[in-house]
């Protein structure tokens, strides 16, 4: 047989057979083998403040949390619900807005103020954008791209929430290695939080949504009161981000319904690999630094920036995770035919 | 014409054709014959060259690795690893499964889409040919593709096809969801294609009674695998192929 006739076969490695059902884990190989690499994120993260040398990188861990979160949600509302949303930036500011309100006005500590913030800014996210449900694709992107700009535009017209100066004096999270471990733990809770959900009875339905949301209705299932839901969902990642930020930078402003909160998780999704969840966060860990790290080139910066994600883009459209777990769950080898 | 060799097509894992060779020479119709899931529509895709497309588009996203062997040689050419733009410019032209008319255009500019590669006498001298074989198409020329009724669709699109000048036509299941009368009047005009214009005819059909008094020979794949082949006579005599394929 000459090297023509041969083809390479890929096989699911035999342990993820196995492993595949839960009830199948029967050795301490097995069970590694599924937790192994979700210790290793969260050991990583956990890990990552102490190690890190210097403030300043610990705020970038910081940010990339931040960051992370909103991709994650961007990537469970498109991937999983249908719903491309562009608008990642109003959820940080509504959030960031009322977490900073409520610190300023009522006077309540952050640690109140931002769960409060989450919750409420979620609702009222939800709320604004129950109009456009119906809508489907590119529209919901357009749609959703033009609630931050519209937000912002009122809050400078009106001058209310100190308009373009924004909301000084916002009392920050106390302690040296609070926000980073407070951030660090709210990415993973909501990370691994949707993971279990997406697998759960309702996860099945809202892929179902975004697959032929005709045939769910059919079933008698209502698309609309699902898809809110999971726009709550996603909001509420989003709302915590931008409320844990305002408190973070101890100022909330009109830049925070800028573009860069709706396109960098957008460009993460796509390095990482959509439709993971986890994927999303991965490529935030990856962008958010080089994006830093890009900073002495001033304004090269974007330039490189935007380099490395078309690489990333033409070359591996699958994105980085979904390259790996294909490595770790499966094994290759050539066949005769 | 054609003539494809030893043709294997893996989806990943899963082998769709399985050693496959079909023969058709010049002026024939050919008959392709199997259920869903047999391989017939892998089959055109590799003919046509679209799979390679579909092989690239995996690559990029990760998704499932499609793996080609076998040969497919074309009027004396090797032409397994054409493109599908290039072959359709030596004259293999596919008509599609499920039609894939652009909905979006009129009757008439769907059949100047497909005439992209002929020169403009031969577009006219098509386009009136086209209009001769399906005259219900005629009244329809200012109408939406998207509107008209899977017949009239099914005929716009082998019109389309025609407009390209093939020399050998590769009809992916023509006669899907159609009443028996449109069938009927498809296969007709099928033949007249081919009595009146020489065009190899190259056509698979899940079912094969309405088709097989035109075709000259065909092949019954099973499983991806092609496991009789001959005459339509000596098929209709098998009483195996009569009871699972002609209803009988």
């Amino acid at each position: 047989m000459n090297q023509k006739e041969r083809r390479k076969e890929r096989l699911d490695r035999g342990i993820k057979v196995r492993c595949d059902g839960i009830y199948a884990l029967m050795s301490l190989k097995e069970i590694s083998y599924l937790v192994l690499p979700r210790l290793l994120l969260i050991l990583v993260l956990l890990l990552a403040p102490i190690l890190i040398p210097g403030h300043y990188w610990e705020r970038v861990l910081t940010i990339v949390c931040i960051y992370g979160m909103l991709a994650v949600a961007f990537d469970f509302l498109s991937h999983y619900v249908g719903l491309v949303s562009l608008g990642g930036a109003f959820f940080v500011g509504v959030g960031g807005y009322i977490s900073a309100l409520l610190n300023t006005h009522v006077g309540l500590h952050p640690f109140l103020a931002i769960p409060i913030a989450t919750i409420l800014g979620a609702l009222i996210c939800t709320l604004l954008l129950m109009p456009c449900l119906p809508l489907r694709g590119v529209y919901f992107a357009i749609a959703t791209l033009l609630y931050p700009l519209l937000a912002a535009r009122i809050i400078e017209a009106l001058d209310i929430f100190g308009g373009t100066d924004g909301l000084r004096g916002v009392s920050g999270l106390p302690g040296k290695y609070t926000p980073v471990y407070v951030l660090i733990m709210a990415a993973l809770l909501f990370i691994f939080g949707l993971r279990r959900l997406v697998n759960e009875d309702m996860g099945l339905v809202l892929r179902a949504v975004k697959d032929n949301d005709q045939s769910v209705r059919a079933s008698g299932i209502s698309v609309t009161r699902y898809k809110a839901i999971a726009l709550f969902l996603g909001a509420l990642g989003s709302c915590f981000a931008g409320a844990a930020l305002v408190h973070i930078y101890m100022w909330a402003g009109i830049s925070l319904f800028a573009l860069d909160f709706s396109i960098l998780p957008i460009s993460a999704t796509v390095v990482g690999g959509i439709h993971t969840l986890v994927g999303p966060f991965i490529g935030c860990l990856i962008l958010v630094p080089i994006s830093e790290a890009l900073r002495e080139f001033g304004t090269l910066r974007i330039v490189f920036y935007s380099l490395i994600l078309l690489a990333f883009i033409v070359v591996k459209s699958e994105g980085l995770l979904n390259y790996a777990q294909r490595k770790y769950h499966q094994f290759e080898r050539w066949v005769e035919v | 014409m054609l003539d494809a060799q030893n043709l294997m097509v893996f989806y990943e894992n899963m082998l769709a054709l399985n050693n496959v060779t079909v023969l058709c020479k010049r002026g024939q119709i050919v008959g392709v014959f199997g259920a869903n899931s047999a391989g017939k529509s892998t089959m055109m895709y590799t003919l046509s060259g679209i799979i390679l497309d579909m092989k690239k588009k995996e690559e990029m996203a990760g998704g499932e690795r499609i793996t080609l062997l076998g040969k497919v040689v074309y009027k004396g050419e090797d032409i397994s690893r054409l493109k599908p733009s290039l072959r359709a410019k030596r004259g293999l032209i596919l008509c599609p499964e499920r039609r894939r008319i652009f909905i979006e255009s009129t009757v008439m500019e769907n059949l100047l889409i497909g005439g992209y590669l002929a020169t403009p006498k031969q577009r006219k001298e098509t386009i009136d040919y086209v209009f001769f074989v399906y005259p219900a198409l005629r009244k329809l020329s200012k109408r939406i593709g998207g509107f008209l009724s899977g017949g009239e669709q099914q005929m716009l699109a082998i019109g389309r096809a025609l407009m390209a000048q093939p020399e050998l036509l590769l009809l992916d299941e023509p006669l899907m969801g159609l009443s028996p009368l449109i069938q009927k009047v498809l296969v007709t005009s099928t033949r007249d294609i081919r009595d009146q214009r020489g065009i190899t005819i190259l056509i698979t059909e899940q079912y094969a009674r309405p088709v097989l008094p035109i075709v000259d020979y065909a092949y019954i794949l099973e499983n991806g695998s092609s496991v009789l082949e001959g005459t339509g006579q000596e098929l209709l005599s098998n009483p195996d192929v009569r009871s699972a394929y002609f209803g009988v």
